[in-house]
């Protein structure tokens, strides 16, 4: 079950002479929620609106389901659900119309669409707002509506825009825990720009930077992949001299900072169990070792720095 | 066909769940029916005059439908061409506008359907809103004889006439993301069309004949006069396919030109 629903490759796009997108590849596995990371303006909305047909790519090809999206467009849209930044919904229809208008234009029978509508409503916690009109209900509602129309046709493929932008910290739990329970079913690719959110949510991470993918690996690898070169916070009740810490195999600098020294790790030597080890021998009195960058938020400002090349020559816009 | 049908009956139903159709119906039925009221009153006025002068000093006879129902269906079209600008002007370029766009655009249809199915809604509307005005000169058929060809030609002219506005209104709707917008090109564009036959009348020759040709009035006076021709009808259908065409075009290049 390992095939890609969603398939981008060397994907370009410019606006005028500006490059937004360069070279973008990305893919999605059947039954995966892929993280699209990124800071604001990073390229994730205009990759999102090529891949569902809402822009043309300037170079590069998509493939959703197997089908080239760029040749078969009508049919590789058939196979996608959207959810775009803000939730494309019409204020004066109830929930039930507008997902039965838009389950009807995406292709599902009268016979199965009530079956289409129970089953998105109740996904999405809509249920009791069937017959509500859109325009009276709260934003979390709004967003579940949201969420609703781009699953109610049963697409292989879901692409949610900033699903969670805008809303209060209980809402917010409460569309990640459905984002969560799409996966499985769909192919989910999820943009954000809030970290945390993709730890909840997302197996695979791919993060872009300026029009450029920056790096792609599952949550795990990336913990690890920032935790190579994380600084260490260390406190000792007997605080050593400079020169002693330097001294410590594996040790490439260190810093003091109000009763804290931070070190950073060499490429090779992990300094930890030396450092451990002569902490005791001397008497330093141990008090604290921590990771000091221990959060995805430390290895994304790591990752989307480490990219000169590319900041000089591109700009981006939302 | 389906999802055509099914925008045309949710646009359809969209315009009288808006106060603006509402609103647009009732100020043109009043307005309409106060000419009608007139138009009448100056009919019985004018055949009394008849009757007193005998019909050497009318210049023929009396027949009522060019007293009535002509004048009528002739300054309905001139509320139309007001009219139909503000009907038209939400269908794409609101959608896009309120950001409800990608839920149609996302949907598997090509760019046409869409169109289509806007279009056919707001024939809907416009068919509904000439059989409502045609009730006033109707309304004739149970005093008099007005002339039964006449009457049902200027009123077909009548739905070609708003149908065509419509199918500009679209392509202007499609051009822009704001309704306003595209409410003044559509009326800017159809003003044009209504006076390109000035020109023509000037007695210029080449351009102007075919500036003359161009005229929606000129196409429009002959159903009134009567006369359905296959020149005028396809007038008619090939201006509104070129809206329906530059509709098409300006959604296919907009996911190019990217906004």
């Amino acid at each position: 079950m390992s095939e890609n629903m969603i398939e981008i490759s060397e994907l370009t796009r410019y606006y005028g002479l500006r490059k937004v997108l360069d070279r973008i590849s990305l893919s999605v596995k059947r039954g995966e929620v892929m993280g699209f990371l990124g800071p604001n303006g990073a390229g994730k909305t205009t990759t999102m609106r090529i891949l569902v047909g809402l822009l043309a790519p300037t170079e590069g090809s998509i493939h959703i389901a197997g089908m080239d999206a760029l040749e078969k467009p009508e049919a590789a849209r058939a196979r996608i659900g959207f959810l775009p930044e803000s939730p494309p919904i019409y204020d004066d229809m109830t929930v039930r119309e507008y997902l039965s208008y838009l389950a009807t234009l995406r292709g599902v029978t009268a016979d199965r669409r009530k079956e289409a509508l129970d089953r998105a409503m109740t996904h999405c916690g809509l249920t009791d707002m069937a017959d509500r009109l859109l325009g009276h209900l709260s934003k979390g509602y709004r967003q579940r509506a949201g969420i609703a129309q781009a699953i109610v046709h049963s697409p292989d493929v879901v692409i949610l825009d900033e699903p969670t932008a805008g809303l209060d910290p209980l809402q917010i739990r409460e569309i990640r825990s459905l984002i969560r329970t799409l996966g499985g079913e769909h192919s989910v690719l999820l943009s954000t720009h809030i970290l945390p959110e993709v730890q909840m949510t997302c197996d695979r991470v791919t993060l872009i930077h300026q029009g450029r993918i920056v790096v792609e690996d599952t949550l795990a690898g990336l913990e690890q992949r920032g935790q190579q070169r994380t600084r260490l916070a260390v406190r000792w009740n007997n605080t050593p001299g400079e020169k002693e810490i330097l001294g410590i195999p594996g040790v490439a600098a260190a810093t003091y900072t109000e009763g804290v020294w931070f070190i950073t790790p060499g490429e090779q030597v992990d300094p930890v169990p030396e450092l451990v080890r002569r902490s005791v021998a001397n008497s330093w009195d141990l008090r604290e070792l921590t990771p000091d960058a221990h959060s995805l938020e430390d290895i994304f400002v790591q990752l989307t720095k480490a990219e000169p090349d590319a900041a000089s020559t591109t700009e981006v816009t939302p | 066909m389906k999802a055509i049908w099914t925008i045309a009956i949710r646009e359809w139903r969209a315009m009288f769940l808006s106060p603006l159709a509402w609103t647009l119906l009732a100020v043109l039925f009043a307005i309409c029916a106060y000419m009608f009221g007139s138009l009448v009153q100056q009919y019985l006025l004018r055949q009394l005059q008849y009757q007193a002068y005998g019909q050497a000093a009318m210049g023929g006879g009396m027949p009522v439908s060019e007293w009535t129902v002509v004048p009528l269906l002739g300054n309905t079209a001139v509320l139309l061409l007001l009219i139909v600008p503000l009907m038209s002007m939400r269908l794409i370029a609101d959608e896009k506008r309120r950001g409800t766009w990608p839920a149609l655009a996302t949907s598997p249809l090509a760019p046409m359907q869409i169109i289509l199915g806007k279009y056919l809604g707001l024939l809907l509307f416009l068919g509904a809103t000439i059989l409502l005005i045609a009730v006033l000169p109707a309304s004739l058929f149970l005093y008099g004889q007005p002339d039964p060809g006449q009457f049902f030609s200027g009123l077909i002219g009548l739905f070609l006439l708003a149908a065509t506005f419509g199918a500009i209104g679209v392509g202007a709707s499609s051009a822009t993301d704001n309704p306003v917008v595209a409410a003044v090109i559509t009326f800017g564009a159809l003003l044009l069309l209504w006076i390109a036959g000035w020109l023509g009348d000037s007695g210029a020759e080449g351009i102007g004949r075919l500036l003359g040709y161009a005229s929606l009035i000129d196409h429009y006076e002959k159903f009134l006069q009567g006369v359905v021709s296959t020149a005028d009808l396809a007038y008619f259908v090939i201006v509104s396919i070129a809206g329906l065409a530059f509709a098409r075009q300006r959604l296919l290049a907009q996911r190019v030109e990217g906004f």
